[in-house]
């Protein structure tokens, strides 16, 4: 049985069908990425994952249960967390706040303090900035804050969108890194990237979508790299 | 002059400090769902009522109809929550602003049925004589007026600095889509600001009636109209604008009435809130409203 | 027809007036708290040159029907890019500030020997031309009905025109009509304008029929009420705001049975429909639905 599973899901704004069908699997333990074009429907495909978005049809299977439109606080509360697109820090909260949101559902103080203090020794950078306001922050800062914010919810499946998009190179190494060892301490990431290279480096399994429907599936050697690339940002339509 | 001008000042603070607590109760709700209660005013007359009710028929003590006006006001606020906003969360603000206006008939048609005459003494909070204070005149219920709106304020600020709550509230205020995404429970948080909010216009409603006392049908619609009027000129959507437009507003509005009159007073109020949002003026045209 | 339902009916139509005028703005886009001033505008400035200059009331009606989009333009010039709920809340400011003005206006006059003419507060008696004239209740409810048949005739025609659609693209998405070329702003204007006419209209006419107005009856309930009508009738035609009219003032006030209770029920009654229904009963889906039904 898939850690998460996903079956023929449609989601649509009225009568536009972002996501005509979806079904993808993702395995306990790994990283998985999905790839694709601007427009494909990733985003609203993480949004459902998270609950913010309800699915029109089709079914969401984690770790054995239906999730398929909970409420959002439902799905954190299953162990799923979703950093987003554009990573929405809390502006005017410090950073030590956000961390705390994103604690939120916990009750248990101490471990929660532990796990902050742990977050900074992950992110020294975000340490140095502890009770410095979020807005204030560099992308990479802000993107770094994200992911340790969602990771406080201790998920066992982390849910990633776009976290390269608008960083500098070296940032982006960073945060892969991160990824990588995220996933060294047994984290299950599920991420979404424009940048493919990056992406087809720490994978073990890719999906391709195109709008609104899978159209690959399969490990990172299994496709040359430039037609992954070239799919990735183009489509697979002749031009 | 100068006495005058500084005795002006004085009652319009104590009166702003309740135009204060309105604009939060006003802000906290458009802060968090981007729209405007306006029954958020007649909510508050319905507890104010049902204190009425109560003294009217059975006499009761001054403790008690807080109590009464502040609980009916929260349960209140909880029929229009239900009623108005959380059907259309996420769908048409049009329709939800529309729904409060229904309920605000309600509410209205409510009064009039219960206590059929316009008018009703209130029992007042002090009855003696002003304090004298050099050649100032302090009436002690504008002073205990001006004690609660800023002990209210310390505890709102307690509550969104201080506690779990408070963080979710200011992480809807903030980044709504993120808040949902950190676990929190978004439909009872709105439940819960709604309910604060209502509780701090109770206490406004009753500090305003028990200072003068007495009560009409037309607290309702003086509420709304003060509460939105200080929450715009403080800036739309900031809780310490709220409390300095409430203030300011008290401030204006006694000055304004001592010069020119009750009726100039509420014309200039308007006027200065029309003039200031024609020129978009940038601390009072931020927020999106959706 | 009894004197009860003669008045009934006129009262219907009189409002229908007013509530088309916020729902022609609902369209285009824009909440409007303030119809009511426009509404007062032409109510005092009709009786105004009927009671105290004499003028004819077709004239008079006329001039009004001026004011009141003059001033509705007044008002729209400076707030034409203010949206949402500030410009709700700077049409609320204005309708107030003439509430205000309404209830500072001493206009008197000698007639006939007496003092006559707006007195403030104690309101604006004395509106009688058409008792003068000789114009029965039902002759009048004719009169406005077909003022108000007009009316509806020029908003259909609109609903099919282009100049419809433009105004529902403003209203759905500005951002998207000014892209494509619409004139937004000056689109906004003509409504305004066209608003402001509609809501005198009806006030100079109401200000007939009761022959007294005060300043508390434009205050901001008749302001809400508008707005309710149009939305719970629907956004869909303009037979929608009449709808709405029908359903309080009709069905409500006339069966005696919620006596005492009307704005409760209607109140109700909107807030209830509006759950299931966010733009009306009328609305574009169910008109759409109707016209395919039925031609």
């Amino acid at each position: 049985m898939s850690f998460l599973s996903v079956r023929d899901v449609v989601t649509a704004y009225g009568k536009i069908e972002a996501l005509r069908g979806v079904s993808l699997e993702v395995a306990e333990g790994a990283i998985t990425c999905l790839l694709g074009p601007n427009g494909a429907g990733k985003t609203t495909l993480m949004l459902t994952l998270a609950g913010i978005l309800r699915p029109r049809r089709g079914s969401i299977r984690f770790a054995g249960e239906d999730i398929a439109g909970r409420a959002p606080h439902a799905i954190v509360a299953r162990g799923v967390a979703l950093v987003p697109e554009n990573r929405l820090v809390f502006p005017a909260m410090t950073v030590a706040e956000n961390l705390q949101a994103g604690a939120y559902q916990r009750r248990d103080k101490n471990t929660v303090a532990r796990d902050i203090e742990r977050m900074f020794a992950r992110f020294p950078r975000l340490k140095e900035r502890a009770a410095q306001q979020a807005g204030t922050l560099s992308g990479g800062e802000q993107q770094m804050l994200a992911v340790a914010r969602a990771l406080m919810s201790r998920p066992k499946l982390l849910l990633m969108d776009e976290p390269s998009l608008g960083l500098a190179p070296l940032v982006v190494e960073e945060i892969f890194r991160i990824v990588t060892e995220l996933h060294r301490d047994g984290v299950t990431i599920f991420l979404v990237e424009q940048n493919a290279h990056m992406a087809l480096k720490v994978a073990q399994h890719f999906y391709l979508m195109e709008q609104g429907k899978v159209t690959f599936s399969g490990d990172p050697g299994s496709l040359a790299e430039d037609e992954v690339i070239r799919r990735a940002y183009l489509g697979s339509a002749k031009s | 002059m100068l006495v005058d001008f500084i005795q002006n000042t004085l009652d319009g603070l104590s009166t702003g400090a309740a135009y204060a607590l309105l604009a939060l109760g006003f802000t906290l709700i458009f802060g968090v769902l981007r729209r405007a209660n306006l029954s958020f005013g007649p909510a508050i007359m319905f507890g104010a009522y049902c204190a009425t009710w109560t003294h009217v028929n059975f006499g009761a003590g001054l403790l008690l109809l807080a109590l009464i006006t502040v609980g009916g006001a929260v349960l209140a606020g909880a029929y229009v929550e239900r009623l108005c906003f959380a059907p259309h969360r996420g769908g048409s603000a049009i329709a939800a602003m529309v729904a409060s206006f229904a309920l605000w008939m309600q509410f209205e048609e409510f009064a009039t049925l219960v206590l059929p005459r316009h008018l009703y003494a209130f029992p007042m909070l002090h009855e003696g004589d002003p304090i004298a204070l050099g050649p100032f005149t302090l009436r002690a219920d504008a002073l205990v007026m001006l004690g609660a709106a800023l002990a209210a304020c310390a505890l709102v600020w307690g509550t969104l600095y201080r506690t779990r709550f408070g963080l979710a509230v200011r992480a809807l205020i903030e980044q709504p889509a993120a808040a949902a995404l950190a676990g929190i429970n978004v439909p009872w948080v709105f439940a819960r600001v709604f309910a604060l909010a209502s509780a701090l216009g109770g206490v406004a409603g009753y500090l305003v009636i028990a200072t003068h006392g007495q009560i009409t049908p037309m607290l309702g619609m003086w509420a709304t109209m003060k509460g939105l009027l200080a929450m715009m000129l403080g800036g739309l959507g900031s809780l310490p604008g709220a409390v300095l437009g409430g203030l300011a507003l008290g401030f204006i509005e006694a000055h304004s009435q001592w010069y020119l009159g009750p009726q100039m007073r509420d014309l200039i109020a308007y006027l200065l809130l029309f003039v200031l949002l024609a020129a978009r003026v940038p601390w009072m045209t931020t927020r999106s409203a959706s | 027809m009894d004197d009860y339902a003669i008045g009934v009916l006129t009262n219907i139509t009189l409002f229908s007036f007013v509530a088309l005028s916020a729902y022609l703005l609902l369209i285009a886009g824009e909440m409007s708290f303030g119809q009511q001033a426009f509404f007062g505008v032409g109510a005092y400035a009709g009786g105004i040159l009927t009671a105290l200059y004499g003028w004819p009331l077709p004239l008079a009606a006329l001039a009004a029907v001026a004011l009141g989009a003059l001033a509705q333009l007044l008002v729209a010039l400076p707030t034409l890019r203010l949206r949402g709920l500030y410009f709700a809340m700077a049409t609320l400011a204005a309708a107030e500030m003439a509430r205000i003005l309404f209830e500072l206006l001493h206009w008197r006059r000698s007639i006939d020997g007496e003092l006559a003419g707006p007195d403030g507060t104690q309101g604006f008696r004395g509106i009688r031309w058409i008792f003068e004239h000789g114009i029965e209740p039902l002759h009048y409810l004719g009169i406005v009905g077909v003022l108000l048949a007009l009316v509806l005739a020029l908003f259909l025609m609109l609903e099919r025109s282009k100049l419809g659609a433009t105004l529902r693209a403003i209203g759905q998405d500005p951002e998207l009509a000014a892209a494509v070329g619409i004139d937004v702003q000056r689109v906004k204007l003509g409504v305004a304008a066209a608003a402001g006419a509609l809501a005198a209209l009806g006030g100079v006419l109401y200000a007939h029929h009761n022959t007294y107005v005060e300043p508390r009856n434009f205050d901001i309930m008749l302001g809400v009420h508008s707005l309710a009508y149009a939305l719970i009738g629907g956004l869909g035609t303009a037979l929608g705001p009449l709808l709405g009219v029908l359903l309080d003032i009709g069905v409500l006030e006339s069966t005696r049975f919620f006596q005492g209770y009307r704005m409760i029920v209607f109140g109700g009654l909107v807030a209830v429909v509006l759950i299931y229904r966010p733009r009306g009963f009328l609305d574009e889906r169910t008109v759409q639905w109707l016209r395919q039904r039925f031609t």
